[in-house]
């Protein structure tokens, strides 16, 4: 009965974790934006008001929408949240391990982004539209190189389970050490989530122009409480990403037991971590200009040939 | 190979460094990136050389070292440079091969350089006996940038990654040349770029391309 | 066990012979066909549950009075399970057919479409019970003669005959394959008994042996549709009426997936060598990518469909070939996991597919157009259809906590095990494998998404789609089983995967002890340790979380009514055409991967006199290349073309000259029996 207990209570401190951080990592990334370009820009908080506005606006719904449309938010912010869960973060021990390893972490986003492409063609406008076609293309050039980051990242720790991957790698137990493999991956997820959460240069979320958008064409048409649930959805997301790079690549400072003391320190290195990849991802948006939508397979096929070789160099390295 | 000998991994990482920047050579578009990939890769060539003298104590690796940084990392980069400035040449407008396809053939060439020499590996006793299938997979690289790749300017870096790649795989099989061989093997490499370099200005002059793929027009 | 099948045999046979004694009233043929149908469905579900459970194979054979001939029927539990995935779809296909078929009253025979679509069923069921090679030889050709007449029901049309035709020709192509791998089977052992051909004695020589599993390769895929020779798969399912189409796409082909089964683990049993199944493993890689890159730029949605079968085919032939790789090094436990995956993807797929198909023949019937750029809206007009239709749609893409996810969840982690192999060249293969059903799996998502957008979403784009009304009640139960069955497929693989144990059991060994883990809560192909999966788990998150955004929003604004209003589009009247269509969504997708696609653009433009910036008609085309049928088909149709002109000089016509051919035959046997 305590361990049911214990779990409910780890599931929804998780739960309230990433809830209350994704707004914060989002409004950091602008803030640092905003001052390598030299503007002030606006508190890292103000993610936090916009949503609390746009919670109370009054929604207006396209004429030529079907359910699908009115759905669609509150199936992308499950499914999204559900990934978060199943992704360790200030715990190695998290209690729904058992409900799902890595590929069901990927098929869960997938989840939300068939629907988020239904809901872009449901409003019958023509940016709907096009942003659902070019999701779709994204999605599918991401894909293979993400499921053979995964490969490797599986193949070093002997395991496709999350829970067991970061504990391994922060107990440092049986996995293997070779740096290289480890950082082709790293550079391979780091792309991969660049692409999948629709950040510069794959995507630009700050943008409104038809010819450049993805993400904001699709969801166009939604406003009110619709909106920040699909906002929000988007920044949690964009955490579970980090959360991933974060503790498989760098488990340090995570609870390995679920003593007071450790999860606390895990907690506090978790934020840490996270703020910081969040400084990066800000920096490579300045330094970055947005890629021509043909020519992201250049990127994204550089992100499959690094995950290719990072199993490669796995195998071979170990003789 | 024992799994915590920090020496032969640092030396593995080095190599896949230089592997790396050879796939983000055939990524890329653009001429003068390609010539700064270029010269970023004989820095990791260089420190891998450093790293291996430094294990093994072998000292006139250090010299191959500073001389790879000077001549490869500093001249040539510089001579391509004045080159693609002078000839107003900075886009590779259309390759034989496309780069998604390009980089793909380039992942079957490393798996078919480790599969090569995947029976030899064993043998070796060498701390750096890994980087042999890496050196190779570079040759193999460089070797398909000549051919998938129009422009006078990028076919000479695919010459000199191969010329990387041979360099690794000295140091790998070897703990390298001889020093007078290395110093030959520099000389000549930087008379070729310059040969190759003058080359391509005739080149422009005579059809106003860089484009080798216009010397089929010399036949008649 | 008996009475079962003679019950199912008997509502057969009655579907097969009653619509033909009774008057020529086309609704009361149609209810005695399809009635008799779905009893005898029933009984065939019990019948494949029985055999399933059952301790001991069930076997019954007949003497016939021609030599090497018997009927003899087995039902272990490979043959149990397929007789129950032909039973289920037929239930279905059978309800459905109830309200679908009035569409063809007066314009096609009710007794003989009732009884050919009964013939059909009865011979697919009899294909897989059959334990005699010639019995197997003989319903094997009957279901392909029988679902050639189907196809061919609206022979009216060209485009049918054709599809028929080519149909057809490759069906005896690949029973000849078929024979002939028995022919080789029996050459040695002198029985056409597949008691023999599992123990042959002598045993096969190994050069044999690998000589009947190509040969079984070719001729069962053939029928399953593999590259290359899938080729007259998206020709033929769609032709035919969509409940025969759900039925060929749904089940027929599984046939050939049981053929291959059969052959390589039941007969040829044991040690193959590596390259068995790396060839099956390609094979599988490359169908199941082909398939699905060329269904996204189809615009037919039946058409669509039948690529998908290719792409699901390939995934199945993932699993049963990796299966066969680790059964080559003796890794028995994953053997049998690969083997499972492959089963377990072969039902869902039956049931997956088979709901999408009655669904495109639901879109069919109610807008009298196969083409989805003539669809739109239908949601509204058609709200279960279309919820039925998604639920397909979501199965299909493989997305959580549907079985089509489970399923391939399932090849992915027997494709991930590729570090115990001993060889680097297949340590490689299988993550680029991996890779390969990687992008697989989300081409399928797109194009389902654009299926589903294209069809259902926004404004209609024709009058047809305008006028659309929902189906008939029989037709949205035909559709509703196999839907429901496709969510419980999802959601309790701790049901399904001991059963499917009882299939791999004998050809390799038993895992589904150690799978089921966790209080029966989730799947670990290995140890929890590795892997786990629990879709009931993901399901009740996804549900209590959708809750849990419901509450946030009630909490935080409070649910404000919301305001409803055209969407804007930019200054002017939202239209069906400044809609995306399905071509436009699949546009990128198509310029990304042109060197597949080798796609030709024509573009004709009419200009005003007075200025060229002003077009008066435009004139766009677009062409894939049909690389399969130009470079491999054409040159062999040709080849045969032109051998047939010259034999025609053989052919004069004259009565004497055939009687003359005859007569020298005859001498020349005779003198040869001397």
């Amino acid at each position: 009965m305590t361990s049911i207990l214990q779990a409910v209570v780890l599931i929804a401190v998780q739960t309230g974790i990433m809830l209350a951080v994704a707004p914060f990592i989002v409004g950091l990334i602008r803030k640092v934006k905003a001052r390598l370009q030299l503007r002030r820009g606006a508190g890292v908080l103000q993610p936090y008001a916009d949503l609390a506005k746009l919670f109370r606006k009054q929604p207006i719904i396209s004429t030529t929408t079907s359910w699908i449309f009115t759905a669609t938010p509150y199936i992308l912010f499950a499914s999204t949240l559900l990934a978060g869960l199943l992704v360790p973060m200030f715990t190695s021990r998290i209690p729904l391990s058992f409900a799902g390893n890595i590929i069901a972490l990927v098929y869960l986003f997938g989840l939300g982004t068939f629907f988020l492409i239904l809901a872009g063609l449901d409003a019958g406008s023509a940016f709907g539209g096009m942003g659902s076609s070019r999701e779709a293309i994204v999605a599918s050039l991401t894909e293979p190189a993400m499921i053979m980051s995964i490969f490797a990242i599986a193949l070093t720790a002997g395991s496709t389970n999350l829970s067991t991957i970061v504990h391994k790698t922060a107990l440092l137990d049986g996995i293997v050490l070779d740096p290289s493999p480890h950082l082709m991956a790293l550079a391979a997820l780091m792309i991969v989530a660049l692409a999948e959460t629709g950040r510069v240069p794959v995507d630009n979320p700050a943008t409104h122009l038809e010819l450049t958008m993805i993400h904001e064409a699709m969801v166009l048409e939604y406003s009110g409480r619709y909106l920040a649930l699909v906002e929000w959805a988007a920044a949690l997301k964009l955490l579970v990403f980090l959360t991933l790079i974060a503790n498989v690549f760098a488990p340090w400072g995570i609870a390995t037991s679920l003593e007071p003391v450790a999860l606390a320190v895990g907690v506090v290195a978790y934020l840490a971590k996270v703020s910081g990849l969040a400084l990066v991802i800000g920096v490579i948006e300045s330094m970055f200009a947005k890629l021509r939508l043909f020519r992201l397979p250049d990127f994204l096929g550089l992100a499959f040939i690094l995950a290719l070789l990072a199993v490669i160099f796995f195998y071979v390295l170990r003789g | 190979m024992p799994a915590f000998d920090i020496g032969s991994q640092l030396v593995n990482l080095g190599s896949a460094l230089l592997l790396l920047s050879c796939f983000a050579i055939v990524a890329q578009r653009r001429l003068s990136a390609c010539v700064d990939l270029f010269a970023l890769q004989s820095v990791f060539l260089a420190a891998t050389a450093a790293l291996v003298a430094f294990l093994t104590g072998i000292h006139h690796i250090y010299a191959a070292a500073g001389l790879t940084i000077l001549i490869k990392a500093v001249v040539i980069p510089n001579i391509l440079k004045q080159v693609i400035e002078r000839l107003n040449v900075n886009r590779e407008v259309d390759m034989n091969v496309n780069v998604p396809t390009g980089l793909l053939i380039c992942g079957g060439l490393v798996m078919l350089a480790f599969f090569i020499t995947q029976p030899i590996i064993p043998l070796g006793a060498l701390l750096t006996r890994d980087s042999l299938a890496i050196a190779l997979a570079i040759v193999l690289i460089g070797f398909f940038t000549m051919i998938a790749r129009n422009k006078a300017v990028t076919q000479i870096i695919g010459f000199l990654v191969m010329e990387n790649g041979l360099f690794l795989g000295a140091t790998a099989a070897a703990y390298g040349m001889p020093l007078i061989v290395e110093l030959g093997v520099f000389f000549d490499v930087l008379v070729g770029t310059l040969i190759i370099g003058l080359y391509t200005h005739r080149l422009q002059d005579t059809f106003d391309t860089v484009d080798t793929s216009r010397l089929t027009a010399l036949k008649e | 066990m008996l009475y079962l099948f003679a019950l199912f045999v008997a509502g057969h046979a009655a579907g097969l012979l009653l619509p033909f004694c009774v008057p020529a009233q086309p609704r009361l043929q149609n209810r005695l066909a399809h009635g008799a149908a779905c009893v005898a469905g029933g009984a065939g579900v019990l019948l494949g549950l029985a055999g399933l459970l059952a301790p001991e194979p069930w076997a019954a054979s007949v003497q016939s009075s021609i030599p090497l001939l018997t009927f003899a029927v087995r039902l272990d539990p490979l043959a149990a399970f397929f007789v129950l995935i032909i039973s289920l779809a037929g239930l279905a296909a059978s309800l459905f057919a109830f309200g679908y078929v009035t569409e063809f009253y007066g314009r096609s025979s009710m007794a003989a479409m009732g009884s050919l679509y009964n013939a059909f069923l009865l011979s697919m069921t009899l294909v897989v019970m059959a334990d005699h090679g010639l019995l197997f030889l003989i319903v094997w050709e009957s279901m392909s003669l029988v679902s050639y007449f189907l196809v061919v029901t609206e022979h009216e049309k060209a485009d049918v005959r054709y599809a028929g035709l080519f149909y057809l020709v490759m069906a005896h192509v690949g029973t000849a394959f078929i024979a002939l791998s028995f022919l080789i089977c029996f050459q040695e052992s002198g029985s056409f008994s597949f008691e023999t051909f599992r123990r042959p004695e002598p045993p096969l020589p190994e050069g044999m042996r690998a000589l009947v599993f190509l040969t079984a390769l070719v001729g069962f895929g053939a029928k399953a549709g593999i590259v290359p020779l899938h080729v007259w798969l998206p020709y033929a399912h769609p032709a035919a009426p969509s409940h025969v189409s759900a039925l060929m796409s749904g089940v027929m082909i599984k046939t050939a997936i049981y053929g291959l089964i059969r052959v390589y683990f039941d007969f040829l049993g044991g040690d193959f060598p590596w390259w068995w199944g790396f060839t099956v493993l390609v094979v599988g890689a490359l169908s199941a990518l082909l398939g699905v890159m060329y269904a996204l730029m189809e615009h037919d949605l039946k058409r669509l469909l039948a690529f998908h079968s290719v792409e699901n085919i390939g995934i199945i032939l993932l699993g049963i070939g990796a299966g066969m790789i680790f059964h080559t090094y003796g890794l028995k436990e994953f053997a049998a996991l690969g083997l499972l995956a492959g089963l377990y993807h072969t039902i869902n797929h039956a049931m997956f597919k088979t709901l999408l198909f009655l669904g495109a023949g639901s879109l069919a019937y109610a807008t009298h157009t196969r083409n989805m750029e003539e669809y739109g809206g239908l949601l509204r007009r058609m709200p279960w259809t279309g919820l039925l239709f998604l639920i397909g749609a979501v199965s299909i893409s493989a997305l959580p906590p549907t079985n089509g996810f489970v399923s391939e969840w399932l090849v992915f982690q027997t494709l991930f095990l590729s570090l115990h192999l001993p060889t680097i060249l297949l340590q490689l293969l299988l993550p680029l494998a991996a890779a390969m059903l990687a992008l697989t799996g989300v081409l399928a998502l797109a194009c389902f998404a654009k299926a589903f957008g294209i069809a259902f979403l926004a404004l209609p784009r024709s009058s047809h789609a305008r006028r659309a009304e929902e189906v008939p009640v029989s037709m949205r139960i035909g559709m509703g089983l196999p839907a429901v069955l496709c969510l419980l497929l999802g959601l309790l693989p701790m049901v399904m995967v001991p059963l499917l144990d009882r299939i791999v059991r004998p050809f390799t060994t038993s895992i589904a002890e150690r799978m089921v883990a966790v209080d029966r809560w989730a799947l670990a192909p290995v140890n929890v340790e590795f892997s786990s999966l629990s879709s009931p788990a993901i399901a009740l998150g996804l549900a209590g979380l959708s809750l849990f955004g419901l509450l946030l929003v009630k909490t935080f604004g409070g649910m404000t009514r919301a305001r409803y209003g055209k969407t804007w589009a930019c200054g002017i009247n939202i239209t069906p055409r400044t809609e995306y269509t399905a071509t436009g969504f699949a546009q990128p997708i198509k310029r990304v991967f042109s060197t597949v696609y080798q796609p030709t653009v024509k573009l004709e433009t009419e200009v005003l006199e007075e200025s060229r910036y002003f077009a008066k008609r435009r004139r766009f085309e677009l062409h894939i290349e049909p690389v399969f049928q130009k470079y491999l088909y054409d040159p062999v149709v040709t080849l045969f073309a032109t051998a047939a002109d010259r034999m025609r000089v053989i052919q004069t016509g004259s009565l004497h000259l055939y009687l003359t051919y005859i007569f020298v035959t005859l001498v020349v046997l005779l003198l040869m029996a001397v």
